[in-house]
């Protein structure tokens, strides 16, 4: 499965983002997105955005679990308090999806809706959300401001490895 | 969306101008939640409040204005406070507030006991049928004005414009834009119990009630 | 007699009158605010006499100190380890007492002073005069609008200490 995740800020901004791959069932932690691909999971996500904020005002969750699918492209949302949003694009990839070893599989890194992966998704984005605090408590980040700390960046990096 | 630029080339070029702090540690490194429950010196807090009073009051006109600037000076701490008081909720109830009361008691109740160690005295709602959106939340001595006189020729001012700004910041960054204003209500007279009493008068935008009726139909 | 603290006088380290209020009509006679600054004037000088004047030998002469710090007060350097210390200044008039009135003088180290006069009878002035010291520090100098040096406007201390005094004043 590949991964491209990404914060967006209240006016539909993105803060961050970062693409990787699975670390469960011997993946390398590569993202496997077609180079047109890459270009178009921004669009994806973005289109996505309007069912995010449909969903925001009848679920007062945190996490609100995968809200769009487009194509084999399975977008998850975490709305944070401040009303700043992580996406999480998944994507199987496309030889894993074919076989049938793998299509009823329930393991993380194979099926997109299985409880598993949805756990893994939920534990990923609460990591991620306990470093997004930290990094807006910083006196000198201001709301809607890119984070472009590398420290930041290293703890989505593990948080994907561990989770994902 | 815009691109953010190439991730890694880009991190690693700015890994080498961060300067880290001696001891390596980050604010990453650190815990959210150790000093949840520690408290702070009230007569250090009073200094630094006394000197922000007086910073703002430094490039100002009017009283409108100073109450402006406390306003802004605490309207980042809102949106900021909103956000680590949701991660220091339980998970069973860590929930965004969806309606003007569950929002108004995140207020009342987390926020007041993060900051002064004790809930808001009161919550009300305009009573007035013009004004439906407005809200009141009641403050018998509020912790910031403890040591301050307000000269009698400034008396419109209330410094707690500052916690106003602070649930401003709560208010806009749950998206439920309002004006928040503090108003002195407490008698001068000698005897009167609670002299400093301060309202905070939540005043939404109108786009505010008409998502809150058309959620409530649904 | 209940009433046992008459008034209360500030001066600032210039000598001038900071803060006056009396707590009780009659116990001492009424004087004008001109008169008021006189009195803070006067006070201010005559304190600055007493702590010059000062009968006692300089505490360097005195026998039981052990040489080391007789050494370090007479601004020797001391030897390494020995403690240096400043004597105090002296603190200049602190109490002034007549027949019908007791006045208490407590200067503080930003050379303020506060001047308590109550009756002659009345117990634990110093613990008193600290807790106005108390609530000068809290009420005046953590207020924003309070500058330095000038007259003491603040509602916040009139309050508590009018309530402080009357519950001295009904014991």
């Amino acid at each position: 499965m590949s991964y491209y995740f990404a914060i967006i800020g209240t006016q539909d901004n993105p803060l961050f983002e970062y693409d990787f791959g699975t670390s469960k069932q011997g993946g390398d932690g590569q993202p496997r997105f077609s180079e047109q691909a890459r270009h178009l999971n921004q669009f994806v996500l973005h289109s996505s955005l309007d069912i995010v904020e449909e969903v925001q005002w009848t679920n007062g969750q945190l996490n609100l679990k995968v809200i769009d699918k487009f194509f084999t492209n399975y977008i998850s949302c975490f709305m944070t308090g401040g009303n700043v949003k992580f996406l999480l694009l998944h994507q199987p990839t496309a030889t894993a999806g074919g076989a049938n070893t793998t299509r009823n599989s329930t393991s993380v890194g194979a099926n997109p809706t299985s409880p598993q992966t949805e756990e893994a998704i939920k534990n990923f984005f609460t990591e991620v959300y306990d470093n997004y605090v930290k990094a807006i408590m910083s006196p000198f980040y201001k709301v809607n401001m890119e984070v472009r700390s590398p420290v930041f960046r290293q703890r989505v990096a593990a948080a994907g490895r561990k989770y994902l | 969306m815009a691109h953010l630029g190439p991730g890694k080339a880009a991190s690693s070029k700015e890994q080498a101008g961060l300067r880290y702090p001696s001891n390596g540690k980050t604010i990453y490194h650190r815990p959210l939640n150790r000093t949840k429950t520690a408290e702070l010196s009230q007569s250090s807090f009073a200094y630094l409040f006394s000197e922000m009073v007086s910073y703002a009051q430094r490039r100002v006109t009017g009283i409108q204005e100073l109450e402006k600037r406390l306003n802004l000076q605490g309207h980042p701490i809102g949106l900021k406070l909103l956000d680590l008081l949701l991660t220091r909720e339980p998970p069973r109830s860590q929930t965004r507030p969806l309606t003007i009361i569950a929002l108004l008691h995140f207020i009342k109740i987390n926020l007041w006991t993060h900051l002064f160690g004790r809930q808001a005295d009161r919550l009300e709602k305009s009573s007035n049928p013009d004004t439906p959106d407005e809200y009141m939340i009641v403050d018998n001595e509020p912790l910031v004005n403890a040591y301050i006189s307000v000269p009698r020729e400034m008396s419109q001012l209330n410094c707690a414009a500052f916690v106003a700004g602070i649930i401003e910041g709560v208010c806009d960054g749950a998206m439920f834009p309002a004006r928040v204003t503090a108003h002195s209500v407490g008698g001068k007279e000698e005897g009167e119990m609670w002299p400093g009493k301060t309202v905070f008068l939540v005043k939404f935008q109108p786009e505010v009630l008409e998502r809150e009726a058309l959620i409530g139909k649904g | 007699m209940f009433v046992t603290v008459f008034a209360l006088i500030i001066i600032n380290k210039a000598g001038g009158l900071i803060y006056n209020r009396t707590f009780h009509e009659g116990g001492l006679n009424k004087i004008s605010t001109n008169d008021y600054l006189v009195l803070a004037g006067t006070f201010h000088g005559v304190h600055a006499i007493t702590a010059r004047l000062n009968p006692l030998h300089p505490p360097t002469n005195r026998t039981s100190t052990t040489s080391s710090t007789a050494a370090a007060a007479a601004g020797a350097g001391g030897a390494p380890g020995t403690h240096l210390t400043r004597p105090d200044p002296p603190s200049g008039l602190e109490v002034l007492e007549t027949e019908n009135f007791r006045m208490q003088c407590v200067t503080t180290l930003t050379g303020i002073k506060f001047l308590l006069f109550t009756d002659t009878t009345q117990a634990n002035v110093d613990l008193a005069i600290r807790r106005v010291y108390d609530m000068y520090s809290d009420y005046v100098m953590k207020n924003p609008f309070y500058q330095l040096e000038m007259p003491v406007r603040c509602d916040m201390f009139d309050r508590k200490l009018a309530s402080y005094i009357r519950e001295i004043n009904n014991r």
